[in-house]
């Protein structure tokens, strides 16, 4: 296993460069910021000025080797927006994001995994034609749109939460949570029910009920173990979208997350801190792809070792 | 199907379940805890509550000319020399007590005495030479010099500790309201780079800002002028306009900025004009928007009340001119264009006969968010346009992007273009949006007359009702004889404010929030 | 943007290729389909859906962007202006079902090229990485990884300003951001493959590899590919909309759902209509196919085909609606 994990490491840090590269060269397609950043009326003097102090008058490969240098003594530039640390800001952003997308996948699996188990016991059931309609309609609602008739409803006309914000009690997180949860939540109660009903189906579950396991034990303990790899793929695959950054959410809710941070620089020409920002989402991404990775490989070698091939 | 091996098998360890549950645990605690600042929901009992559409990128008084900034910082955290009067117009003393021209070239500030900085230390002139020194002299590039100094070279002298004399080298009879802009900071402040967080003398100190957050000022308990009703406020920031009003509605926040007229805040959204003017500005160097003809005909095209009343929403009124009633150069006779189709299709088959290029492709270019509703204008004008024959296309572009059409150097080759500008003049004075919009050689003006720019020298150099009658003259040849621009409507902005408080919106408050005037509503 | 990397499907490698004559097939086909009744509803709603944004593209000419200032905002039902305002104007006065019905020929002129560039080029590589193993999987991993955690909303700001905000380069965006799901999927199926015996069998023949993918692995994964498209299909929608939402997708005067939903935004409390049915037609439309998604599945799938072809009565347990995901 160690093996393993050394060499996905290593075959991912190449990945990670280009990532950075890529950035680099594509913000610097979006043109120079100096019109932003000058007042309105800068001489000439003053925008050659700008250029040089910021280094964007150099040829971007000399630009971009400069980069490499600084980034491997853990400089990543100031932002010209506010002047600090461009990885500061990208550091203070990313636990918002981390938190919000982790709190969302933990309800969004274990909210599906009891849905999708109920849906699929009764397979054809109005309950489960039900489930599996409203999962495929909230997989299909725009975000923004659930998000704004949520704070109508929820906090202007009923005054049940506030309309947004991060700093307060648990009421705060209901409505970015629930929005960020409903795409997550209708795709796995749709993969966890496909699973399910194969698995519930399968001969070891009836040896299980013939031996006398109660019923939640031959959903839960062997239907379920067996249902998991597909689920394992998909809520990966889901969590690495949300640690991208939910910029819909994080804008609409105010919230200080990393996806505002990157929309909010793309639209500044902030390259020093969007370098940063996709920096830290890349590396946390690809972990999180290792991870996974692992958890397969974990789950293949012990059914390997059960069944010998 | 990778399930299909554990058919026969003992039932494996439930790993899959383990691992999707600890992954999410992972995530969840990896991240630190958002929501610990309890300082801020604890210690601000009593607050203003503000939400604005953005955080402001930086508190930098010499910054203070950008919106986000200004609308923390001016006299609020710090304090210019002069303040003007954003409805009257007239220059009140703040810092200066008062002050006197010592020829036409010479003025001559009065310092107020016992006035202290946040920090503890006496104001005197010297802060003042400082700090216009910083703003202008020096290499930061702040907005405030580029905006309200143009070209204007100035050199400070400061015989006594509260005396200030300021030299131009050409007549400048608007420098106190030039440094009416100039937030003053003290001596010693950075002059190598920008600060954050500046103190200043004014009401309001900057107690915390939790960046992405909120930003709280504490009331300034040795402020040498009236005490503000409010210990504290609190600044947040919320992108959404229907967010903004939603968070006056369900009484999360006292006031809001920048609503739009659909926004559901109902009567607790209040109109105010906001000195904001709406226009589109035409290349007039590329065929066929070089022809006269071409441009006139654009004014008859756009049907300017029909756009007020139904998308607007009544918050705005036809405009004939870029600057709004009560600045100095404003004419009440300039009527906006009339809205006349025909005529506008007549005046483009003149243009056809003589040879000019009517059919090219014209590009009009708007910016996202740039005031409400402007997306639903910019597609009313293309249809408008496109009725009278011509043929216009739609880009809409983001600050930067847009940016690059609106200051010189212009983008290259871009064709034919016409551009949504919307104007602030903040400081009353037609002198700065001549200088920029009209003359021929402005930052933000695609062409002009040499005509236009002699009257524009000779206007600046004027005081009083000759100004004013100048200024008039520049803004009416425009209208007759160079016709850059299809005028569009004097803006309306909309301000959310909670039954809780009581404020009287002015021109300015958009760039320049007195928390001074906000009282508790009882 | 988030781009989260979702709808995925991980099927059923069955192999055991169909072999029937293809006449009869498509006459099973329809029978399959009719039997079905969830499904047929989604196949008449796409159809429906496909036709109107077609023919009824022709039929109501430029009724979509004739403006008219003096009437805007009218509520739906209320016919003073004509029949084309039954489901209410907008804020330029425009109708509102002229408009969804244009809207709907640019969104699935976004959506379709979309999924089917990522679903050609994601699917054709990933059998071939999958099939070759070694470097050539791990450098297609690898790029899938990067492109994955490449932030595309960037690739759409350059697109849109430095190119043109032209439909074909949002389609470009999209599809490039959706092409790792493709790829993963084909490669993991694909590897799975490799060891099976008929393509051990071929091998040994001396069938070239290339012969071999295309004649015995695209079979197997295609139908596993198609259900992930179909899926897709929803996800791409709604990532336009979002990119309407930020100001970098679909620019006016051409429309699309994701567009009106998110410039009828601000008339929520105003005027819902304006953003409720584009966003109605988002979510039946990708109802719709997610259906019918299910139900292809279960069709193609020679292990499950017996469910939908038992008579009704004796059909037992299943039906397409639950066979989303398996």
């Amino acid at each position: 296993m160690p093996t393993f994990v050394r060499r996905r490491i290593v075959s991912s840090a190449i990945p990670l460069v280009v990532v950075v590269l890529g950035v680099f060269c594509l913000a610097r397609l979006t043109g120079d910021p100096a019109k932003l950043y000058l007042p309105l009326s800068a001489t000439p003097e003053m925008r050659t000025e700008f250029l040089a102090r910021n280094g964007f008058d150099r040829p971007v490969l000399s630009q971009l080797l400069d980069y490499l240098g600084n980034v491997f003594t853990f400089d990543f530039g100031e932002s010209l927006r506010t002047g600090q640390s461009a990885a500061g800001m990208a550091l203070r952003a990313f636990p918002a994001t981390l938190q919000l997308a982790g709190t969302t996948m933990l309800l969004a699996i274990v909210g599906a995994i009891v849905i999708g188990s109920w849906a699929a016991y009764r397979p054809n059931s109005v309950a489960d034609r039900i489930a599996s309609l409203l999962s495929m309609t909230a997989g299909s609602m725009p975000d923004f749109w659930f998000a704004i008739m949520g704070v109508l409803i929820f906090a202007v006309t009923l005054g049940w939460l506030p309309t947004s914000g991060v700093v307060g009690g648990p009421e705060v997180w209901v409505l970015p949570v629930i929005t960020l949860l409903i795409r997550p939540f209708g795709v796995l109660v749709q993969v966890v029910r496909g699973s399910m009903v194969t698995a519930l189906s399968a001969p070891y579950v009836k040896v299980a009920r013939s031996k006398g396991a109660s019923e939640p034990r031959v959903v839960f303990g062997h239907a379920l173990r067996n249902a998991a790899p597909p689920v394992l793929t998909v809520a990966g695959d889901l969590t690495v979208g949300l640690v991208n950054g939910a910029v819909v959410v994080e804008t609409i809710f105010g919230w200080p997350g990393i996806g505002k941070l990157m929309i909010d620089s793309i639209l500044q020409r902030d390259f020093a801190v969007l370098q940063a920002a996709v920096l830290v989402t890349a590396v946390t991404i690809f972990a999180l792809n290792i991870l996974i990775d692992l958890c397969h490989a974990l789950l293949d070698a012990r059914v390997r070792q059960v069944v010998p091939a | 199907m990778r399930t299909s091996h554990c058919r026969t098998a003992r039932p494996s360890p439930r790993s899959g379940i383990v691992c999707l549950v600890t992954l999410a645990g992972l995530v969840a605690s990896g991240g630190c805890t958002v929501a610990n600042s309890d300082s801020l929901t604890g210690g601000a009992k009593g607050a203003l509550r503000i939400v604005l559409p953005q955080e402001p990128p930086t508190l930098e008084p010499c910054e203070s000319s950008l919106t986000s900034t200004g609308v923390v910082v001016r006299s609020n955290v710090t304090e210019p020399l002069i303040e003007r009067d954003p409805t009257s117009g007239a220059l009140k003393p703040l810092l200066a007590t008062e002050w006197k021209a010592g020829g036409p070239t010479t003025w001559t500030f009065k310092m107020r005495e016992g006035v202290r900085f946040q920090d503890g230390t006496a104001f005197d002139a010297d802060d003042v030479a400082f700090t216009i020194e910083r703003a202008v002299g020096s290499k930061l590039g702040c907005n405030v010099d580029g905006y309200v100094f143009a070209d204007s070279k100035l050199s400070v002298d400061v015989p006594d500790k509260s005396t200030l004399t300021v030299t131009t080298t050409e007549p400048d009879p608007i420098l106190p309201l030039r440094l009416s802009f100039l937030e003053i900071v003290p001596t010693g402040t950075n002059t190598q780079a920008k600060v954050r967080e500046p103190i200043g003398t004014g009401p309001y100190r900057i107690a915390k800002w939790d960046p992405g957050i909120s930003l709280q000022l504490d009331r300034n308990d040795d402020y040498w002028g009236a005490k503000p009703s409010y210990p504290a406020v609190r600044y947040s920031w919320r992108a959404e306009s229907t967010i903004r009003a939603a968070m006056i509605t369900s009484g999360e926040a006292d006031l809001a900025t920048g609503l739009g007229p659909e926004d559901g805040a109902g009567d607790l959204a209040v109109p105010y004009a906001n000195n904001e003017t709406t226009a589109l500005r035409m290349d007039g160097t590329e065929p066929p928007l070089n022809d006269i003809r071409v441009r006139q005909a654009v004014n008859y095209a756009l049907d300017k009340q029909g756009i007020v009343q139904s998308l607007l929403l009544n918050l705005g009124q036809p405009a004939g001119q870029l600057v709004p009633p009560g600045v100095v150069g404003h004419d009440p006779a300039i009527r906006p264009w009339p809205y006349d189709p025909a005529k506008a299709k007549t005046l483009i088959a003149q243009a056809r006969a003589d040879g000019v290029p009517v059919d090219q492709q014209i590009t009009l270019i708007g910016r996202n968010e740039q005031f409400p509703r402007v997306a639903e204008i910019v597609e009313a004008m293309q249809n408008a346009l496109s009725e009278v024959g011509l043929n216009v296309k739609i880009k809409m572009l983001d600050t930067a992007a847009q940016l690059e059409y609106q200051l010189r150097p212009f983008v290259k080759g871009a064709g034919p273009v016409l551009l949504l500008i919307q104007h602030g003049n903040q400081a009353g004075d037609a002198a700065f949006t001549t200088s920029q919009y009209i003359a021929s050689d402005g930052p933000q003006s695609w062409f002009g007359a040499p005509e236009l720019d002699d009257m524009i020298d000779k206007a600046g150099q004027m005081t009083g009702a000759k100004r004013q009658q100048a200024f008039a003259g520049v803004l009416r040849y425009e209208n007759d004889h160079v016709v850059e621009y299809a005028h569009l409507a004097h803006m309306r902005g909309l301000l959310g404010m909670s039954p809780n408080i009581r404020y009287q919106p002015n021109p300015a408050t958009g760039d320049e929030l007195r928390l001074a005037d906000v009282r508790p509503a009882k | 943007m988030t781009v989260t990397v979702d709808d995925h499907v991980t099927g059923q490698g069955d192999p055991a290729p169909a072999g029937e004559p293809r006449s009869v097939h498509r006459a099973r086909w329809w029978r399959l389909l009719l039997r079905d009744p969830a499904a047929t509803v989604a196949a008449l709603v796409l159809l429906g859906v496909f036709l109107a944004s077609t023919l009824g593209r022709v039929l109501i000419g430029d009724m979509d962007t004739e403006q008219n200032l003096r009437a805007v905002n009218t509520p739906p039902l209320h016919f003073e202006n004509g029949w084309q305002f039954v489901l209410g104007s907008d804020a330029l006065g425009r109708s509102v079902l002229a408009r969804l019905i244009v809207a709907g020929g640019t969104t699935l002129s976004v959506a379709i090229p979309a999924v089917l560039i990522s679903l050609v080029v994601g699917g054709a590589w990933g059998m071939w990485a999958g099939y070759h193993r070694g470097w050539r999987e791990n450098v297609s991993m690898r790029i899938a990884d990067i492109i994955l955690s490449f932030p595309s909303l960037l690739l759409a700001v350059v697109v849109l300003y430095i190119f043109s905000p032209r439909v074909a380069n949002i389609v470009l965006i999209l599809s490039i951001a959706r092409i790792p799901v493709y790829l993963r999927t084909a490669r993991a199926e694909s590897a799975e493959l490799r060891s099976r015996l008929f393509v051990d069998a071929a091998r040994t023949f001396g069938t070239k590899s290339g012969a071999i993918i295309v004649r015995h692995v695209t079979p197997v994964v295609a139908p596993t590919l198609l259900t992930v498209a179909t899926l897709d299909f929803c996800f791409v929608m709604l990532s336009e909309s979002s990119l309407s939402f930020l100001g970098i997708g679909i620019q006016a005067p051409d429309v699309s759902w994701g567009l009106m939903v998110a410039q009828g935004r601000q008339y929520l409390q105003s005027a819902w209509w304006t953003a409720v049915f584009p966003g109605l037609a988002i979510v039946i439309t990708t109802v719709s196919a997610t259906v019918l998604a299910a139900w292809f599945r279960l069709a193609t799938d020679p292990a499950q085909r017996w469910r939908l072809a038992l008579p009704r009565g004796r059909r037992g347990t299943r039906s397409a609606l639950q066979e989303v995901h398996q």
